[in-house]
């Protein structure tokens, strides 16, 4: 069985870039205000949901990443790099790319199935991600 | 000798370290196994608890823990020489660092990822919460004034970066809405923003802005006048809602932290500068404190810096895939944080003379050395960067606003993280006012690190220092639990005992120097709160040793350890 890798993308709260070092807060985490990070949190939950349905219906035929928009280090390459083993020209997996940056954007296999807005139940992730699924089996 | 020939040697020492040492750690010391069920696993929730690739991860971890501190030290240090700096850079972050942020993975990972304040109270005892409260509190009170300091030099040195900095806000509060409110992919935007950001340079060269008339006007010198206006900035912006300002300026911070990396690196391979300072400094300025043991409190991120802990225990350890992947994101971010210290390093002394700069004369005093450190750091890049044909005066608006971005959002970040303290404190204290009143908090929060700010008798080199025994006496109450761990599992806690013990010696030794110096120069509020971090730093010596001596009795008397199970507590 092939290994299917899918992407979701969302920020972690409470992470900023250089604060660590003198200023990691909230979250759940040592110190926090959970309200500061209410959105961030809520957005959190939403992907929680869309992630555990995935993993209870496909298991370990998904590759199943939860990556934060700002780690454009790995995210931009590796989404770049799935849409071109897709068989997409360059111009349009740097688009793919792009648009892989959204809060909220699910890829799977360098493909957009949503870009920036999540689905309003898992269910229908878990149904375009079936579709697109038996789509590439197909070869279409 | 060329600066490119130290980032070599360094690269070299850190990847031996990598190979050899941090395997020592993971197979001898913390004992990994691949098998072990992580906490990422066992709470798979899809919310904290995530298994995730270790590369995404290291990403995650790494852009965390590297900020504008790890400048700041170096920056300083070089007053004694590149060659006492460099030493303690690398050899702090292969053995002691690197050893800390790992080993609070791992601890971490095998407690179902409690955060490090929690295990100082699992592993240690109840009591030893409080300390990490009291260290965390004095580390942000001072983590605030510094930067705040550090700010207005920035600006009173650099006028030309005054009207990029606040056009940041509202770019950053545009690239918000599209992020947040359009729902839009994140790239575009930022990197625009990030783009507009540097259009302004040229708008802020055209418009320098100097307060100096409007400090006069109300009778206080420019930096008085600058700090205020900081503290007024970061105590609004830290009631704002994160998503409006912090985070989406973070976004644009994301790529400034990687530009500003590739700018150092690359100006380093092209200039092929010489080094200006000598390695050892033989003639130090008269008000210069002795190196040792004041080298290791003043340079704290990027040697070993006790916030590491909280970030590694924090958010990186509920998303470990497999245990054996706390090698790679720990101790390489520990290589990662010491890299920037190094840039740091050759920024100031080969650096600065690219821009014409005598070194001598920019550490002609100790108070020079501290007062313009970021300065000359901000120097030293544009010099680099003038290896690849950008102008000096727009690099080094470029550098100031890279610095300038990171102590924002540590300001903003700090403040808030200050609120949480007070809350907590009159949570436990009973104070229903302090737990309640956001408007009250948020004021006390300002106005404490804002006095120490104000301090007429103010030495920045002073504070500086304080701020890193604060951070050293944080990483010391780390290593103290991860030292613990390992001795309660019959393994050889020397990894962790010896950087406890030197960092715990010069940070006590440290503070009883300058106490001294203090009573001697009058300055009454540094010799309190000097007393004070001085008196914790005994308690925690203290209870270390104690701990210690408990985790040793029950070595001796226990039978050998089962294998660890996933959420064992143990």
């Amino acid at each position: 069985m092939d290994t299917h890798r899918l992407i979701l993308v969302r920020e972690w709260d409470a992470q900023h870039t250089g604060s660590g070092c003198c200023g990691k807060v909230g979250g759940g985490h040592e110190l926090c205000d959970q309200d500061d990070f209410r959105r961030s949190r809520d957005e959190m939950e939403r992907v929680g949901a869309i992630y555990r349905a995935l993993y209870e219906t496909f298991g370990d035929e998904l590759d199943l990443t939860v990556v934060d928009p700002r780690n454009t280090m790995w995210l931009l390459p590796t989404v770049y790099r799935d849409a071109r083993r897709r068989g997409l020209p360059a111009g349009k997996a740097v688009r793919t790319m792009a648009m892989s940056t959204a809060n909220g954007a699910i890829v799977l296999d360098g493909k957009v199935l949503f870009d920036g807005k999540l689905p309003p139940s898992p269910v229908e992730a878990v149904a375009a991600v079936r579709a697109e699924l038996a789509a590439t089996a197909r070869g279409t | 000798m060329p600066a490119i020939v130290i980032a070599l040697l360094v690269a070299v020492a850190f990847a031996l370290g990598y190979r050899y040492y941090s395997p020592y750690l993971a197979n001898k010391v913390y004992a990994l196994q691949e098998s072990f069920v992580t906490p990422a696993h066992e709470f798979r929730d899809g919310i904290d608890y995530v298994p995730t690739n270790k590369h995404v991860l290291f990403g995650h971890h790494f852009t965390s823990v590297a900020g504008a501190a790890p400048i700041v030290g170096p920056a300083i240090a070089v007053v004694w020489g590149w060659g006492p700096a460099l030493a303690w850079v690398v050899l702090g972050t292969i053995f002691a660092s690197g050893a800390h942020d790992f080993g609070s993975i791992v601890v971490s990972v095998r407690h179902k990822a409690q955060n490090i304040g929690t295990l100082t109270q699992t592993v240690i005892n109840p009591r030893s919460r409080t300390l990490f409260l009291l260290i965390i509190f004095f580390l942000v009170t001072l983590v605030n004034a510094v930067f705040a300091i550090v700010i207005a030099n920035l600006f009173m040195a650099n006028p030309a970066v005054v009207i990029p900095i606040v056009l940041e806000i509202p770019i950053a509060i545009a690239v918000g809405q599209l992020i947040y409110r359009k729902r839009t992919a994140a790239l575009a935007p930022s990197i625009m923003g990030v783009v507009v950001l540097y259009a302004s340079i040229p708008l802020g060269r055209a418009f320098p802005l100097e307060i100096d008339g409007l400090a006069e006007m109300v009778g206080v010198q420019p930096r008085t006048a600058w700090v205020v206006l900081l503290f007024v900035y970061a105590g609004v912006a830290s009631r704002i809602p994160v998503w409006i300002l912090l985070q989406p300026r973070d976004y644009i911070n994301s790529h400034q932290l990687f530009i500003a990396l590739a700018a150092i690196l690359l100006g380093i391979i092209i200039g092929m500068n010489e080094i200006v300072a000598p390695m050892l400094n033989t003639d130090l300025p008269p008000d210069t404190p002795n190196w040792f043991p004041f080298l290791f409190v003043t340079i704290a991120c990027g040697a070993i810096s006790g916030f590491h802990s909280l970030v590694a225990s924090g958010t990186t350890s509920k998303q470990l895939d497999k245990e054996t992947d706390a090698r790679y994101v720990g101790y390489m971010g520990s290589l990662g944080e010491g890299s920037l210290a190094v840039g740091a390093i050759l920024a100031t002394t080969a650096g600065i003379a690219i821009v014409g700069l005598d070194w001598n004369t920019q550490y002609a005093t100790f108070g020079d050395a501290a007062g313009g450190a970021v300065g000359n750091f901000v120097q030293g890049v544009a010099g680099f960067v003038s290896n690849f044909g950008i102008p000096v005066e727009i690099g080094t608006i470029f550098a100031a606003l890279v610095v300038i971005s990171f102590a924002a959002t540590t300001m903003d970040s700090g403040v808030r993280l200050q609120r949480y303290i007070f809350q907590e404190i009159g949570e436990i204290a009973g104070i229903r006012v302090l737990k309640e009143n956001l408007n009250l908090v948020t004021v006390v929060a300002v106005v404490i690190p804002l006095a120490l700010a104000l301090d007429p008798e103010l030495a920045f080199g002073r504070l500086w220092t304080l701020f890193g025994t604060t951070n050293q006496l944080t990483a010391g109450l780390a290593l103290a639990v991860i030292a613990v761990w390992v001795l309660t599992r019959k393994r050889n806690p020397l990894a962790q005992i010896i950087p406890l013990a030197f960092l715990l010696t010069m940070t006590t030794w440290a503070l009883f120097v300058q106490l001294g110096d203090l009573w001697e120069a009058r300055d009454w509020l540094l010799l309190v709160l000097d007393a004070i971090i001085f008196i914790l730093a005994v308690w925690l010596v203290i209870e270390a040793i104690l701990a210690l001596r408990r985790a040793q009795t029950a070595k001796a008397e226990a039978p050998a350890p089962e294998p660890d199970r996933s959420g064992d507590l143990e």
